[in-house]
């Protein structure tokens, strides 16, 4: 999801610790302060990223940023490692599972027992994935009593139905017992009709033959004498075979496993899943016969010779067998006329089905898989960080530290100059933001707006000029300013904000006299918006001028300062032309392929006989290749972003949390830093320098 | 409140709706807008798509006020569809489309109440949008219900009956296909319209992501 400009993501902290190690998070959190002495004005080296303190310029275009970069409100804080928590350093926990059709909640029990499908009326299109709805054929309304005919599942958006498979259920409820009775029975009706078992008649034969197993253990490749033909012949549904299979081989291992207190027997899980279960790894050495008789252990009589296991032979136990012809069956299937293009399901329809299904009369309705609610902890300290609450149907949660309730939330807007205010009456109030004229100063507010209910003084701090190419000029105007706290009772602010914070400030009748003023005071500050639909507002109060030091506008809990940018120019078109001839003088600029040159040394060494003809066309090429590459404007390397460094400080009472160290109700030092990127805009390729 | 021109682009209402003179909105008695809501300019609002039986009751004509009568259930003894469709309506008042507080419908976008066929009559079946609710440009919504906070991407279509519950997100250019319901904090996009993922916790929060919608009102007709 790329969002339209101008954005802010801010940088978790999180993605210069590595590998997530506890020890290491507790020790970067006296990290900020150092990191805070960090002169902004200097262009450091790119950043070395085993480094735990951010003490290098960060740059979103980095191949790690991605890593790094949230909007605001995916992030969360954590109040017992005073950190940002970014999805990257929590753990989830699952609340509850719940259909996304339905939204009926499905008990974890059953979850684990029927699968993670919804047990109900939801299904999803086979052909296209679009929801299912149940729908009556037949629509006769007699005598105030509708006669409501078969019912079928069609989706809505492809016109699939159940039809189109030759599938119709007798009642519109519990879909997924009936179409599990229909496609055990016939999967296929052009191919079986001799099997008419259900699930339900397939489990009990199969638990008498793995009785008979146990008794004679056959020889492979013996034929079962109590099979009746049809049974071994008839191709069992996919889901039954499953079933089958699976209870077969687990007969197999409770006849095979050599102890009786062995967890092997009692489910796949205990020794196939986990060979290093202790268990396992016991029974290996002290009830094995093999071992023993090994070491010393041939006085004693050595007991029975372990059984064998033997795989799936017959079609009762899963096991299938293709028949002879059935790909030149499949094949002839495919080049018939009927069939043709439309008839074979695609790849992604097949994903879902069974390994069987080739074609579209084959494919099944998909039961809605179910989501989770999930809760969140803290990965280091193991603090749930938001819980939920369990109904599916709630949006509500118990807990939820959003670090917007912390970290002041930024946005950014662009300062329209005053002719240009009232020329644009279009889209966008004043300013193009995707194509700003390169080598213009460009002047934007920044606001940010606390949610705390404590003051924060701010630092800010920005690279001069952008990391990479397009080198873009960038000044904070006031780098460092104070944020009101967050103290007036503003429900309206507040609302839907439910973090303890939130709701400790909820009520009051002071709310709608704090929301007109604060409204007042904006609207004569603040310009037309981004907004892009909103039309260009021309208010002749554009006389202010944004000054060095000093805030632009200041309401009670934010703080708004100007931000001038000079955008860099494109190295595109006849541009670039002026880039490579720069490129080739100074060959420090040419990091790529100087790198190259100087690694071919060792390289060759490696490579034997045949060194790597560096003089040849093959290698020229490819430098020029490379070279080409690097005029060439890479995906997105004309959006303006500018790292900035926040740095807040500000004095709290000391929370509950640590009741040893210092009594509550202390006013403690605070601080926080991390980097955030500000999404400007597009730079516009089509002015040229 | 700075002083309106006289003819200006919006129609401000007593509620604080804020109204494009250019936009074509039908059946005015069957809208309800809680107030603070903006209608852009060549956003179409069905509200003439009412709940009528519109094959075979042409002879009842339902005004809101008769319809908000009486409330009583029905009794099964009704024998022609005709009967059985105002019986419903009587039940339910007839308002096509409810939108609530501080939702924003961008330009061009269709707002049609939902259809469907049932039991052998073609009703239209009311459509509530919730607060803070962002259509986008173009998109067309033909949802039963959609709930607060919900963000329509432009260019999307939400198919007749779908629900979207609160905090839902609706990516530009998906196609939620018809009764298909996006459960809370989901993100959707394709076509058709599958879960992609989930906003953040944080969403929706004043300000931020999925809680600009006062902001939005108020830079409208400035």
């Amino acid at each position: 999801m790329s969002r339209p400009f101008p954005y802010a993501y801010i940088s978790c902290p999180c993605a210069n610790t590595p590998v997530p190690d506890p020890s290491k998070k507790r020790r970067s959190r006296e990290s900020p302060q150092k990191a805070s002495s960090h002169h902004p004005d200097q262009p450091k080296p790119p950043p070395r990223f085993d480094d735990s303190e951010d003490e290098q310029t960060f740059d979103p275009r980095a191949p790690r940023s991605n890593l790094s970069l949230y909007p605001p409100e995916h992030l969360l804080y954590c109040e017992d490692c005073h950190q940002i928590k970014c999805p990257r350093c929590i753990t989830e926990e699952i609340v509850c599972w719940y259909c996304p059709n339905c939204l009926f909640e499905t008990p974890s029990s059953m979850v684990k027992s029927e699968g993670n499908r919804c047990a109900r009326n939801c299904f999803n299109c086979p052909a296209c994935t679009a929801p299912l709805a149940v729908n009556t054929l037949e629509n006769v309304v007699r005598g105030g009593t509708s006669q409501q005919g078969p019912w079928v599942l069609s989706c809505g958006y492809c016109m699939w139905s159940t039809l189109d498979i030759g599938i119709k259920f007798d009642k519109p409820t519990n879909i997924r017992t009936q179409l599990a009775k229909l496609t055990a029975t016939d999967t296929n009706p052009s191919r079986s009709r001799q099997m008419s078992r259900t699930f339900a008649d397939l489990k009990s034969p199969l638990s008498t033959f793995s009785s008979i197993d146990e008794q004679f253990p056959p020889a492979p490749g013996e034929a079962r004498p109590d099979d009746s033909p049809d049974q071994s012949n008839g191709p069992l549904s996919p889901d039954a075979r499953f079933h089958a299979l699976k209870s077969f081989y687990k007969t197999q291992i409770s006849a095979t496993s050599s102890s009786p207190s062995d967890p092997l027997g009692v489910d796949f899980g205990a020794g196939f899943s986990s060979p290093g279960a202790l268990n396992r790894i016991m029974s290996l050495y002290t009830s094995s016969s093999r071992l023993s008789s090994l070491y010393g252990g041939a006085s004693k009589k050595p007991k029975t010779k372990p059984p064998v296991m033997r795989e799936a032979l017959t079609a009762s136990e899963g096991f299938k067998t293709p028949a002879a012809d059935a790909e030149a069956v499949l094949i002839q299937r495919m080049a018939a006329d009927e069939c043709g293009w439309d008839g074979l399901a695609s790849l992604e329809q097949r994903v879902f089905q069974s390994p069987d299904a080739r074609f579209v009369e084959e494919l099944l309705p998909l039961a809605t898989l179910l989501r989770t609610k999930r809760a969140k902890r803290c990965k280091s300290c193991k603090h749930i960080l938001v819980k939920p609450e369990q109904k599916p149907q709630s949006t509500r949660f118990r807990i939820r530290l959003i670090a917007l309730s912390y970290i002041p939330l930024p946005t950014l807007r662009p300062l329209v100059p005053p002719p240009a205010a009232g020329v644009t009456s279009g889209s966008a109030p004043g300013m193009n933001l995707d194509a700003l004229p390169p080598l213009r100063p460009t002047q934007l507010l920044l606001t940010l707006k606390n949610h705390m209910f404590d003051p924060v003084r701010i630092t800010l701090a920005t690279p001069s000029v952008t990391p990479g190419r397009v080198a873009s000029k960038v000044t904070i105007l006031c780098p460092q300013f104070d944020i009101g706290a967050n103290s007036d009772v503003w429900d309206e602010a507040l609302q839907g904000n439910t973090t303890a914070a939130g709701a400790a400030a909820a009520g009051g009748g002071t709310g709608s006299n704090a929301t007109a003023d604060q409204r007042s005071s904006r609207s004569g500050a603040a310009p037309a918006t981004a907004t892009t639909a909103a039309p260009g507002g021309h208010l002749g109060m554009f006389e202010k001028v944004a000054e060095a030091g000093k805030v632009w506008d200041k309401g009670r809990n934010w703080t708004t300062v100007v931000l001038e940018v000079v955008p860099g120019t494109l190295p595109s078109g006849s541009s670039g032309v002026t880039l490579q001839s720069r490129d080739q003088a100074p060959r420090t600029t040419h990091s790529k392929t100087t790198g190259n040159d100087s690694d071919s040394d060792s390289d060759t060494s490696s490579f034997g006989g045949q060194a790597p003809d560096w003089t040849g066309q093959a290698a020229e090429m490819q430098q020029q290749q490379q070279q080409q590459q690097q005029q060439q404007l890479q995906p997105d390397e004309d959006v303006l972003e500018i790292p900035v460094f926040v740095r807040m400080e500000w004095d709290s009472e000391n929370q509950i949390d640590r009741p040893g160290v210092s009594a509550a109700g202390e006013m403690v030092k605070r601080e926080l830093a991390y980097w955030m990127v500000l999404g400007v805009g597009r730079i516009d390729p089509s002015v040229l320098s | 409140m700075p002083p309106k021109a006289p003819k200006g682009e919006y129609i401000e209402t007593d509620t604080g709706n804020k109204i494009s003179r250019r936009s074509l909105i039908h059946g005015t008695q069957h809208i309800i807008l809680g107030g603070k809501t903006v209608i852009q300019s060549d956003a179409v609002i069905r509200g003439d798509l009412y709940r009528s039986s519109s094959t075979s009751t042409s002879s009842h004509s339902h005004s809101q006020s008769s319809s908000h009568a009486s409330s009583h259930k029905p009794t099964p003894s009704t024998s022609s569809a005709s009967g059985a469709a105002s019986q419903q309506q009587q039940q339910t008042p007839s308002v096509a489309i409810t939108i609530g507080r501080y939702s924003y419908i961008s330009r061009q976008a269709i707002l049609r109440p939902p259809s469907r066929l049932h039991r052998g009559v073609y009703a239209f079946y009311p459509l509530k949008i919730g607060d803070h609710v962002f259509v986008g440009e173009r998109a067309v919504v033909e949802a039963a219900s959609v709930g607060n906070h919900v963000h329509i991407g432009r260019d999307a279509v939400v198919g007749s009956m779908a629900i979207l519950k609160d905090f839902a997100y609706v990516l530009d250019g998906a196609v939620v296909a018809p009764g298909m319901v996006v459960p809370s904090w989901c993100v959707v996009g394709g076509a058709p319209a599958r879960i992609v993922g989930e906003v953040g916790e944080g969403y929706g929060v004043e300000g931020a992501e999925g809680g600009m919608a006062r902001e939005r009102y108020r830079v409208v007709g400035r």
